[in-house]
């Protein structure tokens, strides 16, 4: 009978609770089956008058089945703690986030920084030299003497006073990295270079190059294809061929015209490469003897290639940008977009 | 230079096509920068037989006339010219037909009369000058055929931009022909290198050079009997495509020649060249400073010790090498000229011509160093011609030349050929490039034995050499080829990582970055207090905008804000790059950088700590705990004198950090307030830890009090943060300011503290708080809220 009854509380609490929908609700439930004037309470108050055989049966179950009720109420409790009406809290979700706001960087930085990265996967060290430069490291080392008609080649920014120059190319750093270091080596030189040209969509007076130079007892043509190629695939990733054309830099002997194949066509032929197939990307060669006879290395122990290439150039091939002055624009219209 | 296709072909005898030229050029020998195809007589100018003249019954003027152009077309023309005949062969251009001058011709109705096409004078076909009438052709051409059968060669110009190295031989079509047939493997026709002045010795010219290191050879011929009149047409037609305008047969011969071989030819007054007798003198030598000479394109110069003059030995007739004086030249009934083909110092052209801002076809020619040997192959060519086109008789040649010139020899290491290129080129094809050039190889054990002929003056070197070899052998076919040398680690550049990680944390804190130019106005160092700043100067500035070399990032910067106020209200910029300065006679180059914060106008006044904040950011990133911003720099003028502070690391100043003073902003028409930070990241890099050191995070639990005070006028709340870590010592854990008002300086801080050994006591804490503010109220008479 009394089992019965037990039982009977159980059930009507385990179907009573899932009506139940805040704490004040959960609170009178369990004050009406486990409180003091509860049904159960009653129970368990009465047992003294049963047999001790009754008591300790009935007993058992009473106290079990409470720790059962206590059960469901704190499991409720825990269900009820974090309980909010989701619906009241619906929002739109298509409502503009919060920014906080995170910058850019200029895209020739970023492009400077995967050049970084591929050549010192590569081995090669990152140098650097200044970018008001003197005549010497910026000509005559370079195998350009006073009076050379190769000066008129690169218009320079010459500075009033002691001789000195904006840089025109990053190869101003080779006879200053050759002076301080002993080949066998490979470095890359990237930085800010300066022409006095004047300024349109494909042409600036300021602009950054990154220079290579490999130097060795036998470094030579195939090494500059070689190098070239992986770093061009690696770069635009995308199979690459390197073309060399002949041409003339005071600096280098041989000197090429260095010509990729079209990112856009893989050279098939396209708009982008005005249907040649090829884009030309800058000036290269093997040192000049005179170079590394400028720099203290004695004539024809060393061989070695060098090439200067323009940052914005392969940014604007990367980011279809058709304006290179943009760069130096100092506008956050341009800059936000990378 | 503009090369004309046509001659190329004559003196190359190429059998291929301008296109196929010109690609071997390109990747085998020089960059052609153009091509462009010229001339020619329209295809719709066919031979027309005149068949009738009558009279135009509305005009006195004008003729109809009926013409034969075949497949039993006759055609009604309108003519306007009177020098036809019935019978005439004629150019007519049909209806529909665009001349070379861009007339198009249709059918129309001239006062009444039915025209259909046009007849032709020289001119209208691109010919020559000549109005004077119709052109009449031969009689035996054939009626209908297009008259370009007849007349007119059309032809390719191909620009080519000859660098310096080739410039002594290849800014000629010898040169470039030279060039096509040893790329095609041939040999050329004509032997330009085996012309020989004749022999005839001048009776009446005397040659006399000064300064025989700026003048190593020259050649004067006299020439007699000239009849000036217009070049024929061919020499003409050249000229023109090479973009020189034809002048008269003796102006032209020397252009014609110069295009030809390469070098400049100057042609003088034979009367110009007497002094007080019949004797012709040319006297070469060095100007007097400050002599005077009017120029052909009457300029005058002022000159000095250092020019090169050619004179009669009374007066300067020219410019050597530049150009020929005003009085000196020819005119129409010039009888006698003096030729001259020298050779001058390519340095000291140069400089003559740099200074006095001159540049001419000779002068570019001279500049770039010319072999004294092509004087002699120009001096016979140009006799040559003028015996035919101006009837003239060489009355004979002086040829000074002290110091001759002859081919000079260069041993080529076989081995070091193919180990430079990284290409096995076979010996027999090494020697079959150099003799294609000019330069005969004999072949010893391991080396040859080159002999390079004086016109390839850029070939000095065994690399040269190579390089010759290389290109026309064909780069193309050089293997891409490994390093050999062993991969080592990049050694890290630390400077070079350490702006890139900056960069990186200041795009995280949202800064986007801005690349200037180096250069700023003397305007931008007045307005931001820069006059005193040393500043390197451009010799030769873009624009006075960009005159000087900058000493500081933030010109620049304030002119990225005030371009960019345009479109956005608020942003945060920054740039890392280089200023430059004197010092001490040594370029001071510094890597630095700038951080400016812009806030909505209603915000100005969080600017400073918007981005005082940011720059705390980037310090603490880097492990900089301890950045000290401090009252003890001199303010400067670009500054708000109340809202400045140096920031000091380890003692060590690194940089400045302040609002931009409103009335720089003024001068920039800046309307909102600017806040600027400026540190120079070599010290900054010096001071920031190599590696980050972790702290134990205490066991022990935190203990937070906070006090809230008024502060009296002056003290800083660095004074009272200083003060409070001081007094507290180790216990201190933090301290951190949550309330501030500006009105009567009230503030609240909340000070942690902790141990690292234990729990603190409540007494103890008491303890040290009352320590804390006894101090605060005695020290910097803090008026302590209980």
């Amino acid at each position: 009978m009394l089992e019965h009854k037990i039982n009977d509380i159980k059930k009507q609490v385990q179907s009573d609770v899932l009506e139940i929908k805040n704490g004040a609700e959960l609170f009178e439930l369990e004050k009406k089956y486990l409180g003091r004037k509860s049904e159960f309470t009653n129970i368990l108050k009465n047992l003294k008058d049963l047999s001790p055989e009754e008591r300790k049966k009935v007993g058992e179950l009473a106290n079990r089945t409470k720790r059962e009720i206590e059960k469901i109420i704190a499991t409720k409790k825990q269900e009820l703690d974090g309980a909010v009406d989701l619906e009241k809290e619906r929002i739109d979700v298509t409502l503009p986030g919060a920014r906080r706001g995170v910058g850019h960087l200029n895209p020739i930085s970023i492009v400077r920084n995967e050049i970084e990265d591929i050549f010192t996967s590569m081995g090669f060290e990152i140098a650097d030299g200044p970018e008001v430069e003197t005549e010497f490291y910026n000509f005559d080392a370079l195998n350009i003497p006073a009076d050379h008609p190769a000066r008129d080649m690169q218009d320079t920014f010459f500075l009033k006073d002691d001789k000195l120059a904006m840089r025109s190319q990053t190869s101003a750093m080779q006879a200053r990295f050759m002076q301080k270091h002993k080949p066998p080596f490979r470095i890359i030189a990237p930085g800010k270079v300066f022409r006095n040209e004047a300024t349109d969509a494909t042409h600036e007076h300021t602009f950054y190059q990154f220079e290579a130079l490999v130097v060795g007892e036998n470094t030579n043509v195939g090494n500059l294809k070689h190098i070239a190629e992986v770093f061009f695939s690696e770069f635009f990733r995308t199979d690459v061929k390197v073309r060399l054309r002949p041409s003339y830099f005071p600096f280098t002997e041989p000197s090429f015209e260095f010509d990729i194949t079209c990112t856009m066509c893989g050279g098939v032929g396209c708009k982008g490469c005005r249907g040649g197939g090829w884009l030309e990307l800058g000036g290269a060669g093997m040192v000049n003897q005179n170079v590394f006879t400028a720099a203290g290395y004695p004539r024809n122990k060393y061989q070695g290639f060098a090439w200067g290439f323009g940052f914005e150039r392969l940014a604007m091939m990367k980011y279809k940008i058709d304006e290179v002055r943009l760069f130096h624009g100092g506008d956050l219209r341009f800059v936000k977009q990378f | 230079m503009k090369y004309s296709f046509n001659w190329l072909k004559e003196l190359s005898g190429t059998k291929n096509s301008p296109e196929k030229v010109v690609e071997f050029l390109t990747m085998r020998a020089m960059e052609v920068e153009g091509v462009e195809k010229i001339g020619g007589i329209p295809d719709g100018v066919v031979v027309g037989k005149i068949l009738e003249i009558k009279k135009h019954p509305n005009a006195d003027k004008l003729q109809i006339t009926k013409i034969d152009v075949g497949a039993n077309n006759y055609l009604p023309i309108v003519c306007g010219a009177w020098n036809i005949n019935v019978g005439d062969m004629v150019p007519v251009a049909l209806a529909g037909t665009k001349l070379p001058n861009n007339m198009e011709i249709k059918a129309a109705e001239i006062r009444g009369e039915k025209s259909h096409g046009m007849l032709c004078a020289e001119d209208e076909l691109g010919l020559g000058k000549d109005h004077g009438g119709i052109l009449i052709l031969s009689k035996n051409a054939k009626v209908g055929e297009k008259v370009s059968k007849y007349l007119g060669s059309s032809d390719t110009v191909i620009e080519i931009k000859v660098l310096p190295d080739r410039a002594h031989d290849a800014l000629s079509h010898v040169g470039v022909a030279r060039e096509i047939t040893a790329l095609e493997n041939k040999k050329f026709d004509y032997d330009f290198d085996g012309l020989k002045l004749p022999g005839k010795k001048s009776k009446v010219l005397s040659v006399k050079i000064e300064d025989k290191k700026l003048c190593p050879r020259y050649i004067g011929a006299v020439m007699t009997d000239v009849k000036i009149q217009s070049s024929p047409l061919w020499m003409q037609e050249r000229l023109k495509a090479c973009g020189i305008k034809a002048i008269n047969n003796v102006v032209d011969a020397t252009n014609y020649v110069m295009l030809e071989l390469g070098s400049p030819l100057h042609a003088f007054d034979a009367d110009k060249l007497k002094v007080k007798s019949e004797k012709l003198n040319i006297v070469v030598r060095r100007a007097k400073n400050k002599e005077k000479l009017t120029l052909l394109d009457d300029s005058q110069i002022e000159l000095n010790n250092s020019d090169l003059l050619i004179t009669n030995g009374a007066t300067p007739l020219a410019l050597a090498g530049i150009m020929g004086g005003k009085d000196s030249g020819i005119s129409d009934t010039t009888k006698t000229i003096v030729i001259e083909a020298a050779n001058f110092n390519a340095v000291n052209i140069r400089r003559t011509r740099t200074r006095l801002n001159i540049k001419t076809e000779s002068s570019d020619r001279f500049e770039k160093d010319l072999d004294p040997n092509l004087a002699e192959k120009a001096m016979t060519r140009i006799i040559e011609i003028l015996e035919h086109t101006a009837d003239a008789k060489l009355e004979g040649i002086v040829d000074v030349y002290p110091n001759k010139i002859k081919p000079w020899k260069i041993n080529l290491d076989l081995n070091y050929v193919n180990n430079l290129l990284g290409e096995n080129v076979p010996t027999k094809e090494i020697k079959k490039i150099l003799a294609a050039l000019g330069i005969s190889a004999t072949i010893q054990p391991y080396k040859a034995v080159c002999v390079i002929s004086t016109f390839r003056v850029d070939i000095k070197t065994p690399e040269e050499l190579i390089e010759e070899i290389g290109r026309v052998w064909g780069y193309e076919k050089i293997k891409p080829q490994a390093l050999i040398e062993p991969v080592e680690p990049a050694k890290i550049n630390e400077q070079v990582f350490f702006e890139r990680k900056v960069k990186n944390i200041l795009v995280g804190l949202g800064f986007d970055e801005m690349y200037n130019y180096s250069f700023y106005s003397r305007r931008d160092t007045e307005i931001c207090g820069l006059n005193d700043v040393k500043h390197y100067e451009l010799a030769n500035p873009m624009n006075p905008e960009q005159e000087l070399v900058r000493a500081s990032l933030v010109p620049n910067i304030l002119k990225d804000v005030r371009q960019n106020l345009k479109y956005f209200q608020s942003f945060d910029i920054f740039e890392i790059g280089r200023v430059y300065y004197p010092n001490n006679n040594k370029v001071e180059e510094k890597r630095m950088l700038v951080m400016t914060t812009v806030l909505e106008k209603d915000k100005s006044t969080e600017t400073f700590f918007h981005l005082k904040g940011a720059s705390e950011d980037l310090l603490e990133h880097l492990g900089i705990n301890d950045a000290n911003f401090n009252l003890d720099i001199k303010c400067p003028s670009v500054a708000h004198s109340g809202r400045t502070a140096g920031i000091r690391i380890n003692n060590e100043n690194i940089g400045i950090i302040a609002e931009i003073n409103p009335t720089v902003l003024a001068k920039y028409k800046i309307k909102n307030r600017v806040a600027i930070c400026e540190i120079d990241l070599e010290k900054l890099l010096a001071e920031t830890p190599k590696t980050k050191t972790y702290q134990s995070i205490g066991k022990f639990p935190t203990v937070t009090r906070d006090i809230s005070m008024i502060v009296p006028e002056g003290i800083a709340y660095a004074q009272i943060k200083n003060l409070v870590q001081k007094t507290g010592g180790d216990l201190i854990h933090d301290v951190q300011l949550f309330d501030y008002f500006e009105a009567k300086k009230s503030l609240a801080i909340r000070i942690s503290l902790s141990a690292q050994d234990r729990t603190l006591a409540s007494g103890e804490v008491d303890e040290v708080m009352r320590k804390i503010v006894l101090k605060l109220e005695k020290e910097l008479r803090v008026e302590v809220r209980k």
